[in-house]
């Protein structure tokens, strides 16, 4: 009987840490989602209020959002698409072929987890001199760094799963070796490529330094570059930048939830499975 | 007869050479151009007196660069805010991801506390930023809320070098405990059931358990989370960005944040900038190899299989 109640008081003790927990790490995430939908003057109050008393969409029509939604859209989609492709034959070489052995790997590793401002300092002299300042393609090309070396390790722990006995088997058939990459690897791994797609246009889309540095206006400036803009200064309008802090931080939170699993892969390197 | 057949073997084994190098390819160009380029143009002009600001400079100026940042004192001071993160934030991180896991395994509800502990990962820090200009202002912020029901008077939190380094820390924290207890947590999961049965069936204790059992499945999980937590917390820039802006003085501003500044927001000074950055490329390079070595990386790309 005792330990039994012990059990209990345990149990409860763990939901109470658990209850804690949580609501200290989505506190921050909870104001952002309350005060976009707060009118102004609840913006400031004290004291402050925990939810909307009068809750308004207003904050949504954000005045001159829509050219960095579309940079934003542009810049990450194109990085997706052409990240998933480079990573899918990279992976394919270095699953089926092994090419490169760990060094190669040990080197997409490290272009993984670069500090980007190294990058961004002598980027924006070189980029002065080609014009590449302030433009999509500027972003684009920078971008697809970080989302091909992510991309690469989600797909390789993914091709290593598809049977090499397919390979075989078509090649056997008569099948060239790009045959078979474009009639069996490619169908069978397109639920990787979608993974590698979305993450890396989340990852890019939520990415900031590189595109705050080689950036200087509205014809490239991404939404994170915008949000930054917008809390310098005395007033700060905290509704609409709450809402366009909203607008940032949903497609990142839905879609990094929905490919949980390909995320670890993609985050450790493949060492772990998740 | 063999020669034939090995001749045959070796001529389809140097075409299958061929098309992996023909895939490879972009990826290689890639990172050739994008980064190793920059990174070679970066060596030269951390030799330089680079400013864009000011023409007629780009002189060849030897090592003074280097030299330079041991008299810096705001070059000191990002040392020590970085290294903050590094000792502060990380292992309280890495203490809350893996007790977290802990916590939650079994409880009815698992999968939901899972998910919802996961988010504040997948939000990009620029948007903690948003948010704690309005936790943490002084008027009107909810942390000066809670802090009055215990009678603490208000804090300008953004004010003082420790409370500002605060902030600063607790959101690194909020946002990269997750990651910490995504990994730890899939090395939880993998622990053998029987293992954990039979544990049970010889009366083992809760923390008996955990340290015999659990702890060396998790061990080079950890270990994983671990390194590229700290080589990623050398890259802390957005939320100082969006709230502290490294002050007040030198409080809070990092490494790569005061990288930023040199080179970019106040003076447009290159030359220095560039060599601040291969300080910081070099720490994070010696970092990354240790990971490699971590990864194991023959097991996990199964480069042995065809040793």
């Amino acid at each position: 009987m005792n330990r039994k109640t012990t059990r209990i008081v345990l149990k409860v003790i763990r939901y109470a840490a658990v209850t804690l927990i949580l609501s200290v790490f989505l506190f921050p995430a909870y104001w952002i989602i309350i005060t976009a939908f707060k009118p102004m003057s609840e913006w400031n109050t004290w004291p402050p209020h925990f939810w909307p008393y009068h809750p308004t969409l207003v904050n949504f029509a954000v005045k001159g959002i829509l050219p960095f939604l579309r940079n934003s859209l542009v810049v990450s989609s194109s990085v997706a698409f052409i990240s998933a492709a480079i990573s899918l034959m990279a992976a394919y070489a270095i699953s089926r072929y092994k090419i490169g052995g760990t060094a190669l790997a040990g080197w997409f590793i490290s272009m993984r987890m670069l500090p980007p401002i190294t990058i961004a300092i002598p980027l924006y002299v070189i980029y002065v001199k080609v014009h590449l300042l302030n433009t999509w393609l500027g972003l684009i090309l920078v971008y697809l760094i970080p989302a091909v070396a992510f991309g690469i390790w989600v797909m390789i722990s993914f091709l290593n799963e598809v049977p090499r006995e397919l390979d075989e088997a078509a090649y056997v058939d008569g099948a060239t070796r790009i045959q078979t990459f474009r009639y069996v690897i490619f169908p069978l791994s397109i639920s990787g490529v979608a993974a590698v797609i979305v993450l890396s246009f989340v990852q890019t889309w939520s990415a900031f330094l590189l595109a705050t540095v080689l950036t200087s206006d509205s014809a490239a400036q991404t939404l994170p570059v915008y949000l930054g803009r917008f809390v310098t200064g005395y007033n700060i309008e905290w509704g609409p930048l709450a809402a366009a802090g909203l607008i940032t931080m949903l497609p990142p939170i839905a879609i990094g939830l929905i490919f949980q699993r390909y995320l670890i892969r993609g985050l450790t390197f493949g060492a772990v499975k998740g | 007869m063999v020669p034939e057949k090995e001749l045959k073997e070796n001529l389809i084994r140097m075409h299958d050479r061929r098309i992996a190098l023909l895939f490879i390819l972009p990826a290689v160009v890639l990172f050739l151009v994008m980064a190793i380029y920059p990174f070679i143009y970066m060596i030269y002009t951390s030799f330089t007196n680079l400013n864009l600001s000011m023409s007629g400079t780009g002189q060849f100026i030897g090592l003074s660069n280097y030299f330079e940042i041991f008299h810096d004192p705001l070059a000191m001071g990002s040392i020590t805010f970085s290294t903050m993160v590094l000792l502060i934030a990380v292992p309280i991180e890495m203490a809350i991801g893996v007790l977290f896991g802990l916590l939650i395994r079994g409880l009815k509800g698992e999968r939901i506390f899972r998910l919802l502990f996961l988010i504040s990962m997948m939000i990009p820090g620029i948007v903690f930023g948003i948010s704690a200009q309005m936790i943490f202002n002084y008027l009107f912020g909810a942390a000066n809320y809670f802090l009055s029901f215990f009678g603490v008077p208000e804090i300008a939190w953004f004010g003082h070098a420790a409370t500002a380094q605060f902030v600063i820390l607790f959101l690194d924290i909020i946002q990269w405990t997750p990651f910490i207890f995504l990994i730890t947590y899939a090395g939880l999961l993998s622990v053998p059931q029987d293992l954990i049965d039979a544990a049970r069936v010889d009366g083992a204790s809760r923390w008996q358990l955990f340290i015999n059992v659990e702890l060396p499945t998790l061990k080079s999980f950890i270990y994983i989370a671990l390194i590229i937590r700290l080589i990623d917390a050398l890259k802390i820039f957005g939320k100082i960005y969006m709230t502290t802006w490294g002050g007040p003085g030198m409080a809070t501003s990092s490494w790569s944040f005061y990288i930023y500044k040199v080179g970019v927001s106040y003076g447009w000074d290159i030359g220095y900038a560039s060599a601040l950055a291969i300080i910081l490329l070099i720490v994070s390079a010696i970092l990354v190899n240790l990971l490699i070595k971590v990864l194991n990386l023959g097991e996990t790309l199964e480069l042995k299989r065809e040793g």
